[in-house]
């Protein structure tokens, strides 16, 4: 992407229910808990996250790499698993 | 500090920052009254600040870094038990990332805009101007494009108001202009800047506080500015068409305009079009802005518009024997009998104009640290969740109307920016909105509120400079003078830029998560 496309970007009106495709890898915080499994919640879309691979460690505003593993397009809900840790939140 | 430390020196070094750590790893300072207190800290600054710019209209950033180590001091009486873990909070905070790239980033900024300054390029706005040769209709809309321009360029809303007030503010009112649509264009225009130069304080702590770079933050911002600019200046046109002027000098603004015009002053267009392509291109700040001030400082010399000794001066007592001697140089000066020794020049004032909101962000960010290791900083996130953003449009309203109501009440703008950004950190992580976004929301109406109450710092720095016309032109009477009050609802730029936000938090417009867009990370800036 050319930097003079930085200006052009987001000139749409975005869902607030953003829908994802199985296999796709996205970079998301880990936003809380729904029944004890751990979220991430992208805007009103929910993705219940497989956290096995990081020992099931609490995750609560980390930013992750994701694997979108099922997606209800209906629900807006899905399931991912979380492949490695990115970040964290500056506070 | 010895060169060579001897090994006890080491020792309490280690003890030091071994305590320092512990803190860090430390999970909770206790405060008497439960985790609210440790919003303490940051309740005394904010009454402080609201008491000293709100109530009775001091800004002065000294006076509320005094506020924030009052507020350190009295805070650590509430504190149970050790005092030690408190104190260490407070370094832990000062030391984090957030606050040094704000510091550095204003340091080059405030040389490149001063060194802008001292080479005319308001003196080539002024030429542009009159160039242009309009009415009293248009005059007004034109002031806004010319005022926006400045604070793009130099990054400071207050130092466009303050030049603009002081020039384009009588020039308009010669030639028929209403007054205070006069104001609120220029007004307006330090809004547009603010908002969207790379140099702007407020646009560097927008994008360090929400892990963006600054490049990207301003390349993402330009649609919400250029959308509000437009209407603006529409808006302008049409008031200058339907609201005439009171007043009838019968004297021509061009002589005010040949006195201060200079067309080469434009050429520093150029060295602002270099930091915004050299920043949005994706290079770090710092070069970008390095590469501005060489250009500046070059063009001054070479096109005569600034001496070195303008940009950087070493003026020595004449007592000094060598001084005399080096005395050839362009940067050294031998100080007149009455004067005393210094350093001066665009690139050492512009630097030290940002000591002390530097000292203040530190303080603020060790008070903000306080409130996080004492649960207070949990328990506010938790009740604007809970309460407020429980869905994504929800949460954006949130963010705009916090923002909106934070700068309202603390009217130096980059204070109340610093205070509110945690917030809009947290609240936009928890949906997953993009960083670019976060920081456009906390930006936008940080730039546009600080200009548009009669109480807020660039409103009352302009006023305080029309305060002065009268003693400049004979002409100019006290009737001429815009007061706050009258102005606020003129302010297109900034009502328009806060309205743009409130419905693109309503409808998505604009909006973009993480997912779909990485900001670059902070060690670009």
């Amino acid at each position: 992407m050319s930097r003079l496309d930085a200006f052009s970007e987001g000139w749409s009106f975005r869902s607030s229910t953003p829908t994802f495709e199985r296999g796709q890898e996205i970079a998301a915080f880990v936003t809380g808990r729904e029944n004890g499994t751990q979220i991430a919640r992208i805007g009103d879309t929910v993705l219940r996250l497989d956290t096995a691979d990081e020992g099931d460690e609490d995750l609560l505003d980390t930013r992750v790499r994701l694997r979108v593993e099922d997606f209800d397009t209906d629900d807006h809900t899905g399931r991912a698993t979380v492949l490695e840790r990115l970040g964290e939140s500056s506070f | 500090m010895s060169i060579d430390p001897d090994d006890s020196d080491e020792t309490e070094m280690d003890a030091e920052l071994e305590a320092a750590e512990q803190a860090r790893s430390d999970e909770r300072i206790e405060f008497y009254g439960g985790k609210w207190m440790s919003t303490l800290p940051l309740v005394i600054f904010i009454v402080w600040a609201i008491f000293q710019s709100g109530l009775l209209a001091i800004g002065d950033t000294t006076g509320l870094v005094a506020a924030m180590l009052v507020a350190l001091i009295v805070s650590m009486f509430f504190v149970k038990g050790d005092w030690q873990v408190y104190a260490n909070t407070i370094f832990e905070g000062m030391t984090q990332r957030v606050a040094a790239t704000a510091i550095v980033a204003w340091l080059w900024a405030g040389m490149f805009a001063d060194t802008i300054q001292i080479g005319g390029f308001v003196s080539g706005l002024v030429w542009a101007a009159d160039a242009l040769s309009l009415g009293a209709t248009f005059f007004p809309a034109i002031t806004f494009i010319l005022a926006g321009l400045l604070a793009t360029g130099i990054g400071t809303g207050y130092g466009t108001v303050i030049a603009f007030s002081a020039l384009f503010f009588p020039a308009g009112v010669l030639l028929g202009a209403n007054p205070v649509l006069m104001f609120g264009a220029v007004l307006s225009g330090a809004v547009f800047g603010d908002n969207l130069a790379p140099v702007s304080d407020t646009t560097i702590v927008s994008a360090v506080t929400q892990d963006s770079d600054i490049g990207g933050v301003v390349a993402s911002r330009f649609k919400y500015a250029i959308i509000a600019a437009v209407l603006a200046f529409a808006g302008y046109v049409a008031a200058g068409a339907m609201l005439g002027s009171p007043f009838n000098v019968g004297q021509g603004a061009q002589s005010l305009f040949v006195e201060n015009s200079n067309p080469l002053g434009l050429v520093h267009l150029l060295s602002v079009a270099v930091v915004i392509a050299t920043a949005v291109s994706g290079r770090h700040i710092i070069e970008a802005i390095s590469w501005g001030i060489i250009v500046a400082f070059v063009l001054n010399v070479l096109l005569g518009l600034a001496a070195v000794s303008d940009m950087i001066v070493f003026t020595a007592s004449q007592g000094s024997g060598v001084a005399g001697s080096v005395a050839f140089l362009p940067f050294v000066e031998v100080a007149g009998p009455d004067a005393s020794a210094a350093v001066g020049g665009s690139l050492y004032t512009g630097a030290s104009g940002f000591f002390p909101l530097i000292i203040l962000i530190l303080l603020i960010v060790a008070g903000a640290q306080i409130m996080i290791r004492g649960g207070g900083f949990e328990a506010i996130q938790n009740l604007l969740l809970d309460r407020f953003a429980t869905s994504v449009r929800r949460a954006e309203l949130t963010m705009v109307g916090g923002t909106a109501l934070v700068n309202a009440m603390i009217t130096i703008n980059t204070a109340a920016e610093i205070a509110i950004a945690p917030y809009i950190a947290r609240i936009g992580e928890r949906f997953n909105i993009n960083g670019y976004r976060r920081a456009n929301i906390l930006d936008a109406n940080t730039s546009a509120l600080g200009y548009i109450f009669p109480w807020g710092g660039g409103v009352l720095v302009g006023f305080a400079e029309l305060q002065t016309l009268p003693e400049q032109f004979e002409w100019f009477t006290q009737a001429m003078i815009v007061n706050p009050v009258q102005v606020f609802p003129f302010v297109f730029h900034g009502w328009l830029l806060f309205f743009v936000f409130l419905v693109s938090a309503a409808t998505g417009f604009g909006l973009e998560y993480v997912a779909d867009r990485e900001s670059a990370e902070v060690a670009r800036v």
